[in-house]
């Protein structure tokens, strides 16, 4: 059944691989907001889950390789009435986007960002991504990963972020429902996806997922810093899906000064104000 | 040319040298007369050793001087640096050295006189003081400047500590610099990187990113208070790579935008400016070269990234770089970037300098000419759609511009893609499509070709010989030119403001008309002559070369060239 926001464009996808449902689940939550395509733009970098835009019928900017954030950042300061969603990988935006996650954060536009964190990086064929196991073997890394891994959900929580939640890919209803949420909230929303590569990861495969994960208990309060740190690190024994954080803060484009209405693409440039600036630099004596 | 007094302030960083050195400028200038100011400072916040070089002249002012008529120097300690560069007639002006000699100067109690006045820091306006009277301006005239800066009971301190340095000089000071009266004009006192920043806000810049980076600062300084009142929204990156990132952003979504920084901070853009040339997204990059490699000398000047800036980005996609020569250039060239960016949807380079950034000039109020912005992003029934309805973001056409809508357009979706894409913007490994998205490309590069501002040129439409320089160097060339026709020698000063696509026409042109050419370059290894060869496949006749931090003077250039070309022959007195 073809759905408002489907494209023809040819998928370039493992058979099985997680961007599938994740693609579905991202469309459901397109069609919650209620959002018109041309409201609506994706942002994306390198890689496979990088992909997904351009199967969405909407506005695409697929930059590159860990500079989503920065571009969806001044797409939504160019015009805040744009529901600006980033979707990538978790070397995309964790690794070689590090930095931009950390401040973007601390800017807190109102983006929705959702991470595809398979742990592995699949279009280079089986490296490690900043999330993956100590231990885990990459074709880079034939004696196992050394660094420890990067926490992304903590990291969130530790820096503010509004609304922190983790899903599995392979739940649509639940990474929809979640998505929709993110979408919603006003602010850097962060979704981590849980996704099995079915090529490169033979560890964190959907049985195990499937054993390891539970939702984040009803009578959670996601408004206690401290709880939501806890469950953030949860990860050896089991891993908690839901919205472990959230924090009300002013977005970024509430707060900035130079963003608002018009849009910056529909703001004129009078040549009078120009002559105005001109003429307060004339010395003229008092 | 009657006048030509070049007043030199020095001291460390925190002791005033900057406001005393806008003082003097703008007393020139309430005198009816002309002035070029350039600082030269060390990388630190407090202390060092720091100048501030003002020229007052009675016709506009190109070029700054090496050897000083007045030196007042703040710290008497500096004294033996800036000694050797005062001319022989020449007034220097210190405190006493404690236990020192003040040997070549005349001692001035700056510090006691500043103490009178309320503080020991008002020592560089007692300095202020002296040196108004030795240029004969009125002390009501530096009262009204003064009030122009300050306020309330800090004013009456420096009204009072310039009074007390202008009454020591009386009778103690020659009479020799008093600036002859000339009738007052309203001019406009305006800074390179300023300039630069003001004519990119008139250029419909609405938004600007950037790191700071000495000496793309200013620039940003600029743009971050010049840009609001007109729309301009501003954000300072976390790195620079993030801040070229946002302008293309920013530029997809309709903005006119723009980067600043300095070479490092380009080379981390440079994977971002690739990208502006596959996305065609319109962007501007001021970059303000410094003395490299790597950190090099960070508040020094130097033209050692016209190669880089030519060549860099993965890829093939066209682009323009243009080379501003002085302040009204910087204002100019930054408005004309800001419309073939756009016109050409190609990323743009502005290269300027330390010695240009930080030029200050006056400068007539209506060289700057306020032009109407030309949008030519397309909206409503002007977006063009194909037969199934849908705009095509990279429709290929015969000079290869496509129509660009901004995401927002009711009824139409902007697909961007740093992959090869098709018309639609969707990413595609047809290698068919590939070729025809190259062409489409590459054919802007033509249209962009076909508008190259050619070079200027100064003096004999033909003669002896050419000294051609790029962007700051043009006032500096202009005037070596003229000591050096005064001298007999028929040389043309060529001034390139354009750097790519390369006026290569009008270059084989030039090249053919004169005897010889040198080009003239802070820079060591020659990189225009290196560009002229390649773009016309002739040689210069050689490269007078400088790349130890420090700006070409008029006569030292003009006594390099005569010693290069004309070694054997007299000078016509």
């Amino acid at each position: 059944m073809a759905g408002p926001f489907d494209t023809a464009v040819e998928n370039a996808w493992c058979p099985g691989c997680g961007n599938f449902p994740i693609l579905t689940a991202v469309k459901k939550a397109l069609e919650l907001t209620g959002k018109a395509k041309h409201e609506i733009v994706l942002v994306s970098g390198i890689g496979q889950a990088a992909k997904l835009p351009h199967h969405v019928d909407a506005n695409v900017f697929n930059g590159l390789h860990g500079r989503a954030l920065p571009a969806a950042l001044a797409i939504k300061m160019a015009n805040p009435s744009l529901t600006v969603v980033v979707t990538s990988g978790d070397g995309d935006i964790y690794g070689e986007g590090g930095n931009h996650f950390v401040h973007n954060i601390r800017r807190n536009p109102d983006i929705a960002v959702f991470v595809h964190d398979n742990q592995v990086y699949g279009l280079t064929k089986g490296q490690p991504s900043p999330t993956s196991d100590p231990g885990w073997t990459g074709s880079l890394q034939r004696s196992g990963v050394i660094s420890g891994p990067f926490p992304p959900l903590a990291v969130a929580v530790a820096l503010g972020c509004g609304f922190v939640a983790r899903a599995l890919a392979s739940d649509v209803e639940h990474t929809a429902e979640l998505m929709g949420q993110a979408i919603a909230h006003k602010g850097f929303a962060l979704v981590d996806i849980l996704q099995p590569c079915v090529t490169f990861n033979k560890k964190n495969t959907y049985q195990w997922y499937g054993k390891m994960v539970y939702k984040v208990p009803a009578d959670h309060d996601p408004t206690d810093r401290q709880k939501a740190f806890a469950l953030s690190l949860e990860w050896e024994e089991r891993i908690p899906v839901g919205v472990l954080y959230r924090l009300a803060r002013p977005s970024f484009e509430e707060v900035h000064p130079g963003v608002g209405e018009p849009p910056l693409h529909a703001r004129e440039t009078p040549q009078e104000a120009v002559r105005e600036l001109i003429r307060k630099r004339v010395l003229a004596l008092p | 040319m009657e006048v030509d007094i070049n007043i030199r302030i020095t001291g460390g960083a925190g002791q005033g040298v900057h406001t005393v050195g806008g003082l003097i400028s703008r007393m020139a200038v309430a005198a009816g007369h002309h002035f070029h100011a350039t600082q030269d400072y060390m990388s630190r916040i407090r202390g060092g050793r720091n100048s501030y070089s003002i020229r007052v002249m009675d016709v506009p002012v190109r070029a700054g001087r090496a050897a000083a008529d007045i030196l007042l120097a703040l710290d008497p300690d500096h004294l033996p640096h800036f000694l050797p560069d005062v001319e022989l007639s020449g007034l220097v002006l210190a405190d006493p050295v404690q236990g020192g000699s003040s040997a070549g100067a005349t001692t001035a109690p700056l510090k006691e006189l500043a103490v009178s006045a309320g503080s020991p820091i008002l020592g560089n306006m007692v300095g202020t003081g002296i040196v108004a009277h030795a240029l004969g301006v009125p002390l009501d005239t530096v009262d009204r400047l003064l009030a122009l800066e300050f306020r309330g009971d800090f004013l009456e301190k420096n009204r009072k500590a310039v009074r007390l340095g202008a009454g020591w000089a009386e009778g103690r000071i020659p009479g020799g610099f008093r600036l002859p009266r000339a009738e007052f004009r309203p001019r406009l006192i305006l800074a390179g990187n300023e300039a630069l920043a003001l004519g990119a806000v008139a250029g419909g810049c609405k938004f600007a990113a950037g790191y700071p980076m000495t000496p793309g600062s200013s620039i940003l300084l600029g743009l971050s208070a010049d840009g609001p009142p007109l729309g301009l929204a501003f954000e300072q990156a976390e790195d620079e790579i993030a801040a070229l990132n946002m302008a293309i952003g920013a530029s997809y979504a309709g903005a006119r935008a723009m980067v600043a920084t300095s070479g490092g901070g380009f080379a981390l853009m440079v994977e971002a400016l690739s990208l502006a040339g596959m996305m065609e997204t319109p962007v501007v990059i001021a970059l303000g070269m410094r003395p490299g490699p790597a950190t090099g000398m960070p508040t020094r000047t130097g033209q050692e990234d016209l190669s880089f800036a030519l060549s860099a980005g993965h890829g093939e996609f066209p682009r323009l770089v243009l080379a501003p020569g002085s302040v009204e250039e910087a204002y100019g060239l930054a408005f004309h970037a800001m419309e073939l960016a756009e016109a050409y949807q190609v990323p743009c380079i502005l290269l300027t300098d330390q010695y240009l950034g930080d030029t200050v000039v006056d400068v007539d109020p209506e060289a700057l000419e306020v032009l109407p912005v030309r949008r030519r992003i397309v909206r409503g029934a002007g977006v063009p759609r194909n037969g199934e309805g849908r705009y095509l973001r990279y429709a290929v056409t015969p000079d290869g511009i496509s129509p660009m809508a901004v995401p927002g357009e009711p009824g139409v979706t902007v697909v961007a893609d740093s992959d090869e894409h098709g018309e639609d913007g969707h990413l595609t490994e047809d290698h068919g499509i590939r070729l025809r998205m190259v062409e489409k490309r590459l054919r802007k590069g033509e249209g962009l070709a076909a508008e190259t501002l050619p070079p200027l040129i100064a003096g004999p439409p033909d003669g002896e010989a050419a000294l051609i320089g790029f962007g700051s160097t043009k006032g500096p060339v202009a005037e070596a030119r003229e000591i050096l026709a005064r001298e007999g020698f028929a040389v043309a000063a060529v001034h390139l403001r354009q750097m790519w696509p390369f006026p290569s026409g009008a270059m084989e042109g030039i090249l053919s008309r004169y005897g010889t050419a040198l080009t003239v370059e802070n820079n060591r290894t020659g990189q225009l002559a290196r560009l002229i060869r390649a773009e016309t496949g002739r040689e210069v006749g050689g490269t007078v070369s400088r790349c130890d931090g420090l700006p070409f003077t008029p006569e030292g250039l003009a006594k390099e060239v005569r010693e290069r070309l004309w070694p054997d022959r007299s000078i016509r007195r």
